[in-house]
């Protein structure tokens, strides 16, 4: 048995995406076992002090209910939980 | 409470500095970092798997309290922490703690949670270098504190419900007291909810006068752990030692006095439990 596959379209939310998940942040916040982590991409050259490109990914798929709350409540609906 | 592990000596003798620059310019990387080919991606289910799993928890439990030369400090090595009721962490703030003293954003809050709260106060060489870092400097830029102003920073945060810890970073350099929330804090997810052993309980539990217990239940709201519960048949509070971390949090809502911390190794359900 595996954990439930969550993703993160970083062509809709993030460095690619219009919308800065440091602004939005709502699946962070929505989620009650808190499997998200907002975090600078790891090897996109940016300056290190201040970053400013963030992106979201979910990382305790483990703990993840599929109570799809992150669905829904994603404004660019980039999230999907299978 | 050795005041060797809060000085500037040894900050130097281990090249803290360093070690604190690397670890938090990158410090919201630590999940998404491969160590060895392996992220905390889906950890719970990677420390499950036969063998690897072992092997897995193994390493990672070796790379959190390693004190080896040449630590690695983008995965955090040598960084581990325990819980302290207010009264140990008044007095570290009051006389161990050396200067400067900061309080910053939390950390753990910001990468779980979007949520930029000022709580973490931090001390020693680590002030020097997250002042340098602008995402975790409080927006009215107050965040220089004397002993008096933590100590009552930090007692505000307690009484909201928040947990004291104290971290190493490096083991055995002593640089932090945060005011955790599980499961927003790391090093609780990661001991929670993996095992790991992140963070230690305290070296106390709380334990409760059962004649002064009037039934309010309101230190029942304040546990961050479960460890209490109202039992109606009986009108009063009981507390769970095994699960009780001895944070001393819900004493705060006592208005009867009831709940006391005791040391862990006089309560036998918690005995030697860290």
């Amino acid at each position: 048995m595996g954990s439930p596959k969550v993703k993160v379209d970083y062509s809709k939310c993030g460095e690619k995406g219009k919308v800065d998940p440091r602004d939005c942040g709502k699946c962070l916040r929505v989620c009650d076992p808190a499997i998200f982590i907002m975090h600078e991409p790891v090897g996109v050259d940016q300056d290190y002090i201040d970053p400013q490109m963030w992106r979201i990914t979910p990382v305790w798929l483990s703990l993840c209910t599929r109570c799809m709350k992150c669905v829904e409540v994603c404004p660019e609906k980039a999230i999907t939980v299978d | 409470m050795n005041a060797r592990n809060y000085s500037n000596e040894l900050a130097d003798s281990i090249q803290a500095r360093e070690y604190l620059t690397e670890q938090w310019k990158n410090f919201e990387q630590v999940y998404i970092r491969k160590v060895m080919g392996i992220s905390s991606i889906d950890l719970g289910y990677k420390l499950q798997m036969p063998i690897i799993g072992k092997v897995l928890r193994w390493q990672v439990e070796k790379m959190i309290h390693s004190d080896a030369k040449g630590r690695n400090p983008t995965r955090a090595d040598g960084h581990f922490g325990q819980v302290i009721p207010l009264e140990d962490a008044k007095a570290i703030l009051g006389n161990l703690a050396a200067e400067p003293i900061i309080e910053n954003y939390c950390m753990c809050r910001w990468m779980q949670r979007g949520i930029k709260e000022a709580c973490c106060i931090n001390f020693g060489n680590l002030s020097g270098v997250i002042e340098k870092l602008p995402r975790f400097i409080p927006k009215n830029n107050v965040y220089k504190l004397d002993r008096e102003e933590a100590i009552k920073r930090l007692e505000m945060h307690n009484r909201k419900g928040y947990v004291a810890s104290v971290w190493f970073q490096p083991v055995p350099y002593i640089n932090a007291i945060c005011s955790c929330e599980n499961p927003e804090c790391g090093g609780m997810r990661l001991r929670n909810d993996f095992g790991l052993h992140t963070i230690y309980k305290a070296e106390y539990v709380v334990q409760i006068d059962a004649e002064a217990c009037k039934g309010c239940a309101l230190c029942v709201a304040k546990c961050q752990f479960g460890a209490l519960r109202f039992i109606p048949s009986l009108k009063r509070v009981m507390v769970d030692a095994e699960k009780c971390w001895g944070c001393g949090v819900c004493r705060h809502m006592c208005r009867q006095d009831a709940l006391k911390i005791v040391p862990r190794e006089a309560v036998p359900a918690a005995r030697g439990r860290f």
